[in-house]
């Protein structure tokens, strides 16, 4: 994927810039699967179990609609960066419960882009990502920021 | 868990502690992982990895958050009457975890506040780390658990 596209420097990426990828469907094996390993509590885990919560049924784990989220953004760009890793995520909200064979887009707004002032060879966004299903309503919404290398030769 | 007192809202009093560790991250782990969620080469691609500004291998910081979030349920949330979470805040990933580190974590409540929108309900905010096996702090996160109130009449457990 990211030899037949161009690579996304620093300065690519700017205020405004939505990038979107998807849809994952979340299979029923695969969000047990990951509940199982990670965490397993009865709503994520036990159909007849989880369907006496609040949720009224099998529910991904908040863990997992991160991890999905996650792979739709390397797939929308960071896969076509010279992505350098991240120092963290501000805010998550699990606005609204993942269930099996939800159809998951992604949706990432830059919303800041800050050059580092020492190092000369990258900088850091900062962005909104969502996570929406296919009833297009938000399932996460995370704020967070990732490092990017900036086009060679254009460091002042 | 029915043979055990579950743990109400009103148990998780500001302080209250929560442990867990023994976690071994395994390269075959950090790569299974990484290319479901992550699929970022120094994430799944050990000899590429050597090239990268980590230099070998490491997890996927969501990779960290979700063994932190096993340690934790093994440790304290199958007690609890646990009604999920609304999400996180704060997040930093300060160091990487490579293949051959144990993990542990550790959770303290920093504070508790009855739901207005849900009555019978409250939730709790804990400052929450997660450890290398020297003892340095990868990553730190602010958890928060929604949690039943206890049912009028039921016994405090002892």
């Amino acid at each position: 994927m990211s030899a037949t596209k161009e690579t996304l420097y620093l300065e690519d990426i700017v205020p405004g810039r939505i990038f979107t990828a998807g849809p994952y469907v979340l299979e029923r094996e695969e969000l047990i699967a990951f509940a199982r390993d990670y965490d397993p509590q009865p709503f994520h885990l036990d159909e007849a179990a989880a369907a006496k919560t609040p949720y009224g049924g099998l529910i991904a784990s908040g863990w997992q609609s991160v991890g999905i989220l996650m792979r739709l953004i390397v797939e929308a760009f960071v896969g076509r960066t010279i992505s350098m890793g991240s120092p963290g995520v501000d805010e998550v909200r699990w606005l609204k419960p993942v269930r099996p064979g939800d159809r998951l887009s992604a949706r990432v707004t830059c919303v800041e882009q800050i050059p580092s002032r020492s190092k000369p060879d990258r900088g850091i966004c900062k962005f909104v990502y969502e996570l929406v299903n296919q009833d297009g309503e938000v399932a996460v919404r995370m704020k967070g920021m990732g490092m990017f290398g900036r086009r060679p030769g254009s460091a002042t | 868990m029915r043979s055990r007192k579950l743990r109400y809202w009103e148990d998780i009093a500001i302080g209250t502690k929560r442990e867990g560790g023994g976690k071994i991250v395994t390269a075959a782990e950090i790569i299974a992982f990484a290319s479901k969620y992550d699929p970022q080469y120094f994430h799944t691609d050990p000899k590429a990895a050597e090239k990268s500004i980590y230099g070998g291998l490491i997890a996927s910081g969501w990779h960290t958050a979700a063994m932190m979030m096993r340690m934790l349920v093994d440790g304290f949330n199958n007690d609890t009457a646990s009604l999920g979470s609304p999400g996180f805040d704060t997040l930093r990933w300060y160091m990487p975890v490579r293949p051959g580190d144990i993990l542990s974590v550790r959770s303290v409540c920093v504070d508790k506040a009855p739901s207005q929108s849900r009555p019978g309900t409250g939730s709790c905010r804990f400052q929450t780390e997660v450890l290398n096996q020297k003892g340095e702090v990868v990553m730190s996160l602010i958890t928060i658990g929604m949690y039943r109130r206890r049912p009028q009449g039921e016994e405090t457990p002892t």
